[in-house]
């Protein structure tokens, strides 16, 4: 006697499909899970057998053998509850065709099916291997139903699923609430930032070309006042990249009931304490962290010169290729990490380096060790670096309005048009991404332009890296005025976005 | 780095120095020898000294450089090194007169501005090479320092400091002695100020040495005529009002800072103003 359920498993932030077998035979009462399933699953049985009891079902008194396939891949989650419960409910009784419908859920004593991690990639895996129909736990239904052409069915009772094997119920298909799907205004702006203009227009640069941006100026100017807009200025997400974030933050385990599904582009600012673990990924069953929770949207960190030196150095690679992979024993889980960087830190270690109005306490001792520290190899790779200075108080009333979120957006999006239209046939899409040759190709200067270059290579003793970031830089600011050719003002333009910090 | 012998009696040999007491026999030079005989100003202070002392260096020895003037200095820690610095940084000319043999980096923290200085400047010593740094050696090595140098600068000094015993030096030979005025109530400045108190001229703004030296900063013909239009607009704004940020030029000129941008990188790349702690200003400017 055998029966099959079908179901799926996390590797990542993806899924596979997996199938649960389900055998009946004559020997000592007994129940077995094999197929390199993890202790979650293993104390299945015990959650099932006082679960199928109460809810007036009977379990076999013979050996039940339970084998997850394909049987050479790790397994794991509480997930598997559902399936493996029904498959021995199922054991000698009528079903009905269940060949094109897959179960997840994770049961509780009393029968109850409670909400689980992972619920849209697994649903997705599903959708992929053909399955029509996914019986769900109700807390999951809202993020899974972003998916079009799969039959979402919730469950909240381990009986209603039991009856729906077994032709007796009908499960209501769910239907998604509108709101869940509406992109939110939100309620702080780049027009609540007074003065600062010219900070606002680097900020408009990175966006346009997603480039990194550094900013550095005395606490309490407004660095983290703008770095919380920076995502509403970005293009919106599209229906793929919204799917495609839920999932990472159904993994983590981050979505709640109130939001379901992630609609804006995420924020992300961890706190200068936090663990390489917690910033690139990984554990022992390997779990995304902050750079793949800020997948296309920004990763703030403030006070750069606070992170641990380790930390900041553990980012670059991830950073550069927009992917990680971490290596567990028998897997391999790859995350992706295409963010915005956004780095805020202040000039010296007591912050007043640059604030006339108050004195720098650090000694030349602090102030080299603090540059050295800011200034490696992570921030050479940011692009733009920027200067916030804070406003003078007799100037503060002087300032009109300045230029809206939404205004900013629009322009943003304008350049980024004009790049994907460019670069529709390269593997990048942004200025921010241009490599080596991408630049030779893309980024060719006129005479004029050619000579101010030069005449910066001597004056500011620019590495061939700063020459890079200029020159990608130059083809932003061509974009946001709508210039095929990069004129020497852009060059100029960008030739401005650079930081020396003093030592002495 | 060739170490090339200068015998007194030679035409290289500074003039200057010929007018001093003892002169040095002989000088071990590295780099260009040319600023023997340029026209040097020494700047000098204290090894133990504040960000006002050292900002003060710099910014003098900017200023300087960008004047076309040697800026001549002991390359010790503290004003010494800033003064040596803000010259090379403004691609000026710079002097370094040694306690030590010309092969000897002292103090050794310094072995990449001794470096720069041998490449795009000069090191000076009368002690031959292998000669290490001794205490003994330094109050000899200042009368060469204010020897070579028509005007000495003391930016900041303690009380004993041996900038002083420099000071009194170019006082005894005839060579004007300024002195950075400080804060009374920092013991960084005690030396500095006792100096205005017995006679030297106080350095109220950087640019009177300038004044003094017969030099005066970026003049506004000479800006009209190489700055376009909308560049010499933004120019006479930054010339009146002393230092302005980005967000202060867009303000006071009605402009984006997309527009305002472009204009000041050329203008720095251009040798007009500088920028320093998130702030533009015109170089040199007289003070106002």
């Amino acid at each position: 006697m055998l029966t099959k359920v079908r179901t799926a498993t996390l590797s990542g932030i993806e899924g596979y499909p997996v199938t649960v077998e389900t055998d009946l035979h004559s020997g000592l009462p007994g129940f077995h899970i094999v197929g390199l399933a993890d202790t979650t699953i293993k104390e299945a049985s015990k959650r099932i057998k006082p679960a199928i009891q109460n809810c007036g079902g009977s379990f076999p008194g013979e050996k039940v053998t339970v084998n997850l396939v394909p049987a050479g891949r790790p397994k794991e989650g509480s997930h598997f509850d559902l399936p493996i419960a029904l498959g021995i409910m199922m054991l000698g009784s009528d079903v009905i065709e269940l060949e094109d419908t897959a179960f997840i859920g994770e049961v509780s004593l009393d029968g109850t099916i409670n909400g689980i991690r992972g619920a849209l990639p697994l649903a997705i895996c599903l959708r992929q291997a053909g399955i029509k129909n996914l019986v769900l736990p109700l807390e999951n239904a809202a993020e899974a139903s972003i998916l079009e052409d799969i039959n979402i069915l919730p469950v909240e009772h381990l009986k209603e699923a039991a009856e729906y094997v077994s032709g007796i119920r009908k499960l209501p298909l769910y239907i998604r609430k509108e709101n869940e799907r509406e992109y939110e205004e939100s309620s702080i702006d780049f027009a609540q930032v007074i003065g600062q203009e010219s900070v606002k227009r680097a900020i408009l640069v990175g966006a346009a070309g997603n480039h990194g941006i550094l900013m550095m100026g005395s606490p309490g100017c407004g660095k983290t006042m703008m770095a919380r807009r920076i995502p509403g200025i970005l293009p919106e997400l599209t229906y793929e990249e919204k799917v495609e974030i839920t999932g990472i933050y159904s993994v983590a385990g981050l979505l709640s009931p109130e939001h379901p599904i992630v609609n804006q582009r995420p924020f992300r600012s961890p706190h200068h304490n936090i663990t390489q673990t917690g910033l690139i990924g990984g554990g022992v069953r390997p779990r995304p962290g902050e750079l793949s929770l800020a997948h296309r949207g920004v990763l703030f960190l403030d006070e750069l010169g606070e992170f641990d030196a380790r930390v900041i150095d553990s980012m670059r690679q991830p950073v550069e290729e927009g992917i990680i992979r971490i290596n567990r024993n028998l897997e391999e889980a790859i995350f992706p990490s295409k963010v915005m960087m956004v780095i805020a830190a202040n000039p010296c270690k007591c912050g007043n380096l640059w604030d006339s109005r108050k004195i720098c306490t650090c000694s030349a001792h602090q102030l080299e060790g603090y540059r050295r520290k800011l200034m490696g190899p992570f921030a050479d790779r940011v692009d733009i670096h920027i200067k916030v200075n804070p406003v003078e108080k007799d100037n503060l009333m002087m300032y009109g309005n300045g230029m809206s979120t939404a205004e900013m957006r629009k322009i943003v999006c304008r350049a980024r048009a004009l790049q994907a239209e460019r670069y529709k046939d390269e593997t990048f899409r942004c200025n921010g991404q241009l490599d080596e040759k991408g630049i030779r190709k893309y980024c060719s200067l006129g005479k004029e332009s050619k000579e101010l270059m030069m005449a910066s290579y001597d004056r500011l003793g620019l590495s061939m890296r700063g020459y890079s970031k200029i020159l990608r830089m130059a083809r932003t600011i061509a974009d946001l005025s709508e210039s095929d050719r990069i004129e020497t003002e852009h060059v100029a333009e960008a030739l401005m976005y650079r930081v020396d910090l003093e030592t002495r | 780095m060739e170490i090339i012998i200068v015998r007194k009696g030679e035409p290289v040999y500074p003039d200057r120095l010929l007018e001093i007491k003892n002169p040095p026999k002989q000088l071990y030079c590295c780099g260009n020898l040319k600023l023997l005989n340029s026209r040097c100003v020494a700047v000098i202070g204290s090894r133990t000294s504040t960000v006002y002392g050292r900002n003060t260096a710099k910014a003098i020895g900017r200023c300087l450089a960008a004047a076309g003037i040697t800026v001549v200095s002991g390359m010790a820690m503290g004003i010494d090194t800033c003064a040596h610095e803000g010259a090379l940084e403004a691609g000026g000319k710079t002097a370094a007169v040694l306690g030590c043999g010309p092969d000897v980096c002292y103090p050794a923290e310094n072995k990449l501005l001794m470096a720069d200085i041998q490449r795009r400047g000069l090191i000076v010593t009368e002690y031959p090479p292998g000669t290490p740094a001794s205490r003994y050696n330094f109050p000899n090595r200042n009368r060469i320092i204010s020897g070579l140098c028509e005007a000495t600068i003391v930016v900041q000094a303690r009380n004993r400091s041996g900038s002083l015993i420099t000071a009194e030096l170019a006082a005894e030979q005839g060579r004007d002695v300024f002195a950075v005025p400080g804060n009374i109530d920092s013991q960084y400045n005690l030396g500095n100020n006792k100096l205005i108190k017995e006679g030297a001229i106080p350095l109220v703004c950087v640019e009177d040495i300038l004044e003094h030296l017969g030099l005066s900063g970026v003049s506004e013909a000479d800006a009209r005529s190489r700055l376009s239009d909308r560049e010499f607009q933004v120019f006479e704004i930054l010339n009146q009002e002393g230092e302005m940020t980005v967000d202060e030029v867009c303000l006071k000129t009605g402009f984006s800072p997309a527009y305002v941008n472009p204009i000041l990188s050329v203008m720095e790349m251009k040798g007009f103003i500088n920028s320093d702690m998130g702030k533009f200003f015109v170089k040199n400017t007289p003070c106002k």
